[in-house]
C-alpha cells in the first residue's frame, strides 16, 4: 500500500465523516430536553454517535475506495493478490472495537445508575394504564408503604385521600418517583422530552424517576401495543412551578372527593375522553362512538337511554354501534364503585341531552 | 431442466419398481394431490370428531364448539392429512407396517419436468428450488401488506383500513417475512448448494428434507388465513395479555409458528448431520467454504432456540383454548415470563436470519474479488462467537419491560460485545476486496450493498444496546428503521446476492445482468430513502405500531410512503428478470463465475446425484491467485482450471 493510496483513503474518510457529522448536526434529532434524566441520556446519545461516525467513515471509505480502485477491466481475467490474512491487522480490528464497546458500556452504565437512583425527597405519583387511558394519582404524603406489588392509592385506607387526574401535573425541579401498573394489558409510559420510558404490567409495579426541569406541556404516549386504541392512548404532562402545582392539586382534590355528584370527575379520571367525544367534557376522542349522540344510539338499540348507557359501560358488547368494531371497549369499567358508576351514568345522560356540565 | 442421466442411473443401478396400482385407483389412492385433498378433509373430520366426542363425553356445553374444532381439526389434523395424502409419510408408513419398502426406488427423486416440483421430492436441488420459489411468493405477499401499511400511514387519520385491519397488516407482514421468507429462504439456498459444496450426493435425510419443505406452505397459508378467522393483530411478538384479548385469528399465528418452527428444526438437524457425516474425503472443517460454516452455526442456533418459541406460542394458545393460566395474572400467571421465553428464541432468531447471509457474502466477495477470504479461520471462529454470545443477550429486547433492573447492565455488555465478532467479519470482507480484481456483477453489487447497509444497521444496534439510549428509542420508529437495516438491507440483500449468484447453477441459464443491476440500484436508493428517515422520526418521538401518527409527522410519513412504493415496485423488476431468464435466458456454462468451490465444478444444473464420482478434497476453497493450488480432485480431473471444467 503506497502513500498515495493512504492519502486518498484518508481524504475519502474525512469527506464521508464530515457528511455523517452534518447529518448528525443539521437534522433536529432529539426533542427538547426537559428533565435531568434526559441530560444523562443525551450525553450517552452523542457519545455513541461520535464513535459511530468514526466507525462508519472508516468502513464506508474502504468499501467505496476498494470498489472504485480495484475494479477489474472487463477483459481482465486475472486473480488478485493471494493475501490470506495478517495476524497484526486482525488483532487490531478485534481489540479496537473491544475497547470502543467497553467505553460505551461504561458511559451507559454510569448514566443508567444515575437515572435509576430514587432521591430521598422524591414525590410519589401513581400511574395506572388501561385501554386506552392514563390515570394519575397523587397519594397523601403520609401514605403507608404499600409493599412491592401495590400502589399507594390501591390501598383501601388511602384511596379516598388520593388526588386523581387524567393528566400528569408535575412541579418543576422536583424529583418524581412514578410507581405504575396496568389494569388490563401491557402499556408503556413515555414522554419524549423526559426521555424516560417504562412498561406498565398487570400485577406488578414498575417505577421510573423523572426530574422535570422546564415548565411546559408535553405529550404522554403509550408505546407498547395495547389494542385498537393504542395510538389514541395519549395524555399530557403539565409541568408548572410549585405554587401553580399546589393550587391545581388543591382544586383537583376538591373535585375528586366531590362524591356522587361528580360524574364529570369520574369521566375525566377514567380517561373516557381519549376514545369518546363529549362536548360537555371537552372530549374529542374518535375511537369509540360519539357520546353526544347517545339518545340517537339508544333509540337504534331500542333501549331506554339510562339503561342503555349503563349497559354499554358494564357490558359493552351487548350492543355495538354500527361502524365500530366489537370488543374494543374494555370490560374493566364494570368494576367501578357503584356510586361512581351511578354518577357517570347520570352525567352522560344529562350531558348527551344537552343538559350541560352540572 | 431434464436429467437424462437419471433414467440411465435408475435402470442401471436400482431394483425394478414394485407393481403399482393402476387407473383411477392409482389416481385416487396413490400419493399426489387428489389423495392430499380428500385426506385433508378426512383428517379434519377425524379431528373434529375427536373434539366432539370428548366434549360429549365430558358433558361440555356447547358440544359442538367451533374454536377447539378449528384448532384440532383444521390447524392440526388437516395438515397432517394433507402431508400424508401428498405422500410425505409413505416410506415410513410402509416401513412401520411391515410392507416392503423400496429403498432403491428413486422415482420420487429429481425433476424431469415442472410437475415434479409440485410433489414430495427427495432431491435436495428440487427442494432448494421449491423453497426459494415458495418463499419469494410469501415475500411478495408480506411486501404487499407493507405497502398497505404505508398507504394507511401516508396521511393522518384512517383511510385505507380500520385499526384492527391495520394491526393485522403489520403483524402478518412481520410474521410472513420472518417465518416464511428470511429463515426458509436461507434454508432453501443452503439446501441447494450445501451438499454440493461439501461433495455429498444429497442431504443425510432426503425424506425428512422433503417433509420440512412441505410444512412451509401449510404454515404460510395458515398465517395468511388468520385474516379470515378474523384477526391476528398483536404484532409478530404476540405479547400477552394482549394476545389473549385478540380475536380467534391469534390461534392461527400460534399454530403457523409451530409448523414453520418444526420445518426449521428438521432442516437444521438435517444440515448438521449432513455437514458432520457427509463431507467428501479430505473436506476437513477447516477446508469447508464459509457458507457451510455459517449454516453449521445457524443450524445449532435453530435446534437449540426454536423449541422456545414453540413453547411460548403453545402456552398462549393453551391459555385461550384449554383455559390454562400460564400468563393470566389474576390466576397467578406471569406475563413477563412470556417475553423471556419468546426472546430466548427470537433473539437468536436474528442470527438465524443473518449468519447464513454472512456465508453467502463470503462466497460472493471472495469470488468476485478474485482473492482468498481474508482471515478465513477468524471468519469461521467469529461465527461460533456470535452463536455463543447470541444466547446471552435476549433481554436487551426487554430493557423497559419491567424485568429485574440488575439484568440490564450484564445484557448490555454481552450485546455490545457482539459488535466485536461482527466487526471482524465486516473488516475481513473489506480486506478481501483490497488489492482484488473486483468484478462488479449483480451478486457483487448486492454484497457490497449489504456490507454498507449492515454497518449502518449494526451501528444503530449499538445505540439500542446502550441501555440509556434504548430507554428513549425503544418501541419507536428508530426500532423499525434498525430492524429494516439489518433484515432488509442485511438479510434480504444477502438473499438477493445468493439468488443471483447461484441462479445460473440452479437453472442452467443466465439472468439479465442489466435488469439485475437496475433492480439493485432502485432497491438500494428506495430502501435508504424509505428507512433512513424513520431513524429521525423515531428519535424525535414517533412510537411504532400506531395506526395514526397524527399531523406531527405527516410530512415525513408521506415522504416515507412514496419512497416505499418505489421500493415495492423494484421487486417487479426482480420477478420479471427471474421468470423470463428461467424460461428463455441464454444457456450458461458449468462455472460462469470461475469460482473455486465444488458446486461450480459440476454441470449447471448439476447431475441428479451431484457427482459422477465423489471428489477428493485436497486444499482450501478460496485459493484465488495461488499458483497451482487446487480445492479438489474431481474424476481424476484438475479442478480450479477454468478452461478444463468437466463436460456436461
Amino acid at each position: 500500500m503506497h502513500r498515495g493510496a493512504i492519502v486518498r483513503l484518508v481524504v475519502l474518510g474525512i469527506v464521508l465523516g464530515l457528511g455523517a457529522t452534518a447529518v448528525a448536526i443539521l437534522i433536529p434529532w432529539l426533542p427538547d430536553s426537559a428533565s435531568d434524566q434526559a441530560e444523562e441520556i443525551d450525553f450517552v446519545f452523542w457519545f455513541v454517535t461520535g464513535i459511530c461516525i468514526i466507525v462508519f467513515s472508516i468502513v464506508a471509505s474502504i468499501a467505496v475506495y476498494s470498489v472504485l480502485k480495484f475494479r477489474a477491466p472487463p477483459d481482465d481475467d486475472s486473480d488478485g493478490l493471494p493475501i490470506h490474512g495478517h495476524t497484526g491487522i486482525e488483532i487490531v480490528w478485534t481489540v479496537g472495537p473491544f475497547v470502543l464497546v467497553t467505553a460505551m458500556a461504561i458511559v451507559s452504565a454510569v448514566a443508567l445508575a444515575r437515572n435509576e437512583k430514587v432521591p430521598d425527597d422524591a414525590m410519589v405519583v401513581n400511574v395506572v394504564g388501561r385501554q386506552f387511558a392514563w390515570q394519575f394519582m397523587y397519594p397523601p404524603a403520609n401514605a403507608p408503604d404499600p409493599g412491592e406489588n401495590m400502589l399507594e392509592c390501591d390501598q383501601e385506607a388511602v384511596k379516598s385521600r388520593c388526588v386523581t387526574s387524567g393528566q400528569l401535573h408535575l412541579p418543576v425541579d422536583v424529583p418524581i418517583h412514578l410507581r405504575m401498573r396496568a389494569d388490563d394489558v401491557l402499556h408503556s409510559f413515555w414522554v419524549p422530552e423526559f426521555r424516560q420510558k417504562q412498561d406498565l404490567l398487570p400485577g406488578q409495579v414498575t417505577t421510573l424517576v423523572i426530574t422535570p426541569t422546564k415548565v411546559g406541556q408535553y405529550e404522554v404516549l403509550c408505546t407498547e401495543l395495547c389494542g385498537l386504541g393504542h395510538s389514541t392512548m395519549r395524555s399530557a404532562a403539565i409541568v408548572s412551578n410549585r405554587a401553580e402545582f399546589d393550587k391545581w392539586k388543591q382544586e383537583a382534590g376538591k373535585q375528586t372527593s366531590g362524591g356522587g355528584g361528580a360524574g364529570q370527575a369520574v369521566f375525566a379520571q377514567n380517561g373516557c375522553g381519549s376514545c369518546h367525544t363529549l362536548k360537555a367534557a371537552n372530549a374529542t376522542g374518535t375511537t369509540g362512538p360519539d357520546l353526544d349522540k347517545l339518545p340517537d344510539e339508544a333509540r337504534q338499540a331500542r333501549k331506554p337511554l339510562e339503561a342503555f348507557v349503563r349497559e354499554s359501560i358494564v357490558n359493552p358488547d351487548a350492543y355495538v354501534q354500527p361502524g365500530y368494531p366489537k370488543g374494543v371497549m374494555p370490560k374493566t369499567y364494570a368494576g367501578l364503585p357503584k356510586e361512581q358508576l351511578d354518577a357517570l351514568v347520570q352525567y352522560l345522560v344529562r350531558s348527551s341531552k344537552g343538559g350541560g356540565s352540572r | 431442466m431434464s436429467h437424462v442421466e437419471t433414467e440411465h442411473a435408475a435402470a442401471a443401478h436400482h431394483a425394478p419398481p414394485a407393481p403399482r396400482r393402476t387407473g383411477w385407483r392409482r389416481w385416487a389412492f396413490g400419493p399426489g394431490w387428489p389423495r392430499a385433498i380428500w385426506m385433508t378433509f378426512l383428517f379434519f373430520g377425524i379431528g373434529a370428531g375427536i373434539v366432539f366426542f370428548f366434549r360429549w363425553l365430558g358433558g361440555y356445553d356447547p358440544t359442538w364448539d367451533w374454536e377447539p374444532i378449528i384448532v384440532v381439526g383444521a390447524l392440526t389434523a388437516a395438515p397432517i392429512g394433507f402431508l400424508a395424502g401428498l405422500g410425505a409419510f409413505d416410506y415410513w408408513v410402509y416401513y412401520l407396517s411391515g410392507r416392503p419398502t423400496r429403498p432403491e426406488d428413486h422415482s420420487g427423486h429429481g425433476a424431469r419436468g415442472w410437475t415434479d416440483y409440485f410433489r414430495v421430492n427427495t432431491d435436495h436441488k428440487v427442494i432448494g428450488v421449491q423453497y426459494v420459489t415458495t418463499t419469494i411468493f410469501f415475500f411478495l405477499a408480506g411486501g404487499l401488506m407493507a405497502m398497505l401499511v404505508r398507504a394507511e400511514l401516508a396521511r393522518p387519520g384512517m383511510q385505507v383500513s380500520d385499526t384492527q385491519t391495520y394491526n393485522q397488516f403489520f403483524s402478518v407482514h412481520a410474521s410472513l417475512m420472518i417465518f416464511l421468507f428470511v429463515i426458509p429462504a436461507f434454508a432453501g439456498l443452503a439446501n441447494y448448494v450445501l451438499p454440493l459444496m461439501i461433495g455429498a450426493p444429497d442431504m443425510a435425510f432426503p425424506r425428512l428434507n422433503a417433509l420440512s419443505y412441505w410444512l412451509l406452505p401449510i404454515a404460510g397459508i395458515m398465517m395468511l388465513s388468520s385474516f379470515l378467522a378474523p384477526g391476528f393483530g398483536a404484532g409478530w411478538t404476540n405479547y400477552v395479555p394482549l394476545a389473549d384479548t385478540q380475536p380467534f385469528g391469534n390461534v392461527f399465528f400460534s399454530m403457523a409458528v409451530q409448523w414453520a418452527g418444526a420445518s426449521s428444526i428438521m432442516t437444521a438437524l438435517n444440515f448438521l448431520v449432513t455437514i458432520i457425516t457427509m463431507r467428501a474425503p479430505g473436506m476437513t472443517f477447516w477446508r469447508m467454504p464459509l457458507l457451510v460454516w455459517a449454516n453449521f452455526t445457524t443450524s445449532l442456533l435453530v435446534v437449540l432456540a426454536t423449541p422456545f418459541i414453540a413453547g411460548s406460542q403453545f402456552f398462549v394458545m393453551f391459555d385461550r383454548v384449554l383455559h390454562t393460566n400460564f400468563f393470566h395474572v389474576a390466576e397467578g400467571g406471569y406475563p413477563l415470563g412470556y417475553q423471556h421465553i419468546f426472546w430466548f428464541y427470537s433473539h437468536p432468531a436474528v442470527y438465524i436470519m443473518i449468519l447464513p447471509g454472512f456465508g453467502i457474502i463470503s462466497e460472493v466477495i471472495s469470488t468476485f474479488s478474485r482473492k482468498p477470504i481474508f482471515g478465513y479461520r477468524l471468519m469461521a471462529l467469529s461465527l461460533v462467537a456470535i452463536l455463543i454470545l447470541g444466547f446471552s443477550v435476549w433481554a436487551h429486547h426487554m430493557f423497559v419491560s419491567g424485568m429485574a433492573n440488575w439484568l440490564r447492565v450484564p445484557m448490555m455488555i454481552t450485546t455490545l460485545l457482539i459488535a466485536v465478532p461482527t466487526g471482524i467479519k465486516v473488516f475481513s470482507w473489506l480486506a478481501t476486496t483490497w488489492e482484488g480484481r473486483i468484478w462488479v456483477s449483480t451478486p457483487m453489487l448486492w454484497a457490497m450493498g449489504f456490507v454498507t447497509m449492515f454497518v449502518i444497521g449494526g451501528l444503530s444496534g449499538i445505540f439500542l444496546g446502550a441501555v440509556p439510549i434504548d430507554i428513549h428509542v425503544s418501541d419507536t420508529y428508530f426500532i423499525v428503521a434498525h430492524i429494516h437495516y439489518v433484515l432488509l438491507g442485511g438479510s434480504l440483500f444477502t438473499i438477493f446476492a445468493g439468488i443471483y449468484y447461484w441462479f445460473p447453477k440452479m437453472t442452467g441459464r443466465m439472468y439479465n445482468e442489466r435488469l439485475g443491476k437496475l433492480h439493485f440500484w432502485v432497491t438500494f436508493v428506495a430502501f435508504n430513502v424509505t428507512f433512513f428517515p424513520m431513524h429521525i422520526i423515531g428519535v424525535q418521538g414517533a412510537p411504532r405500531r400506531y395506526a395514526d401518527l397524527g399531523a406531527e409527522y405527516a410530512d415525513w410519513n408521506l415522504f416515507i410512503s412514496i419512497s416505499s412504493f418505489f421500493l415495492g415496485a423494484s421487486f417487479i423488476v426482480f420477478v420479471y428478470n427471474m421468470v423470463v431468464s428461467w424460461i428463455r435466458g441464454p444457456l450458461t456454462t458449468a462455472n460462469p463465475w470461475r469460482a473455486r468451490t465444488l458446486e461450480w465444478q459440476v454441470s449447471s444444473p448439476p447431475p441428479i446425484f451431484n457427482f459422477d464420482e465423489i471428489p477428493q478434497v485436497v486444499g482450501n476453497p478460496y485459493e484465488y491467485g495461488v499458483p497451482g493450488a487446487r480445492h479438489a480432485v474431481m474424476n481424476g480431473d484438475r479442478v480450479g482450471d477454468p478452461d478444463r471444467v468437466p463436460a456436461e
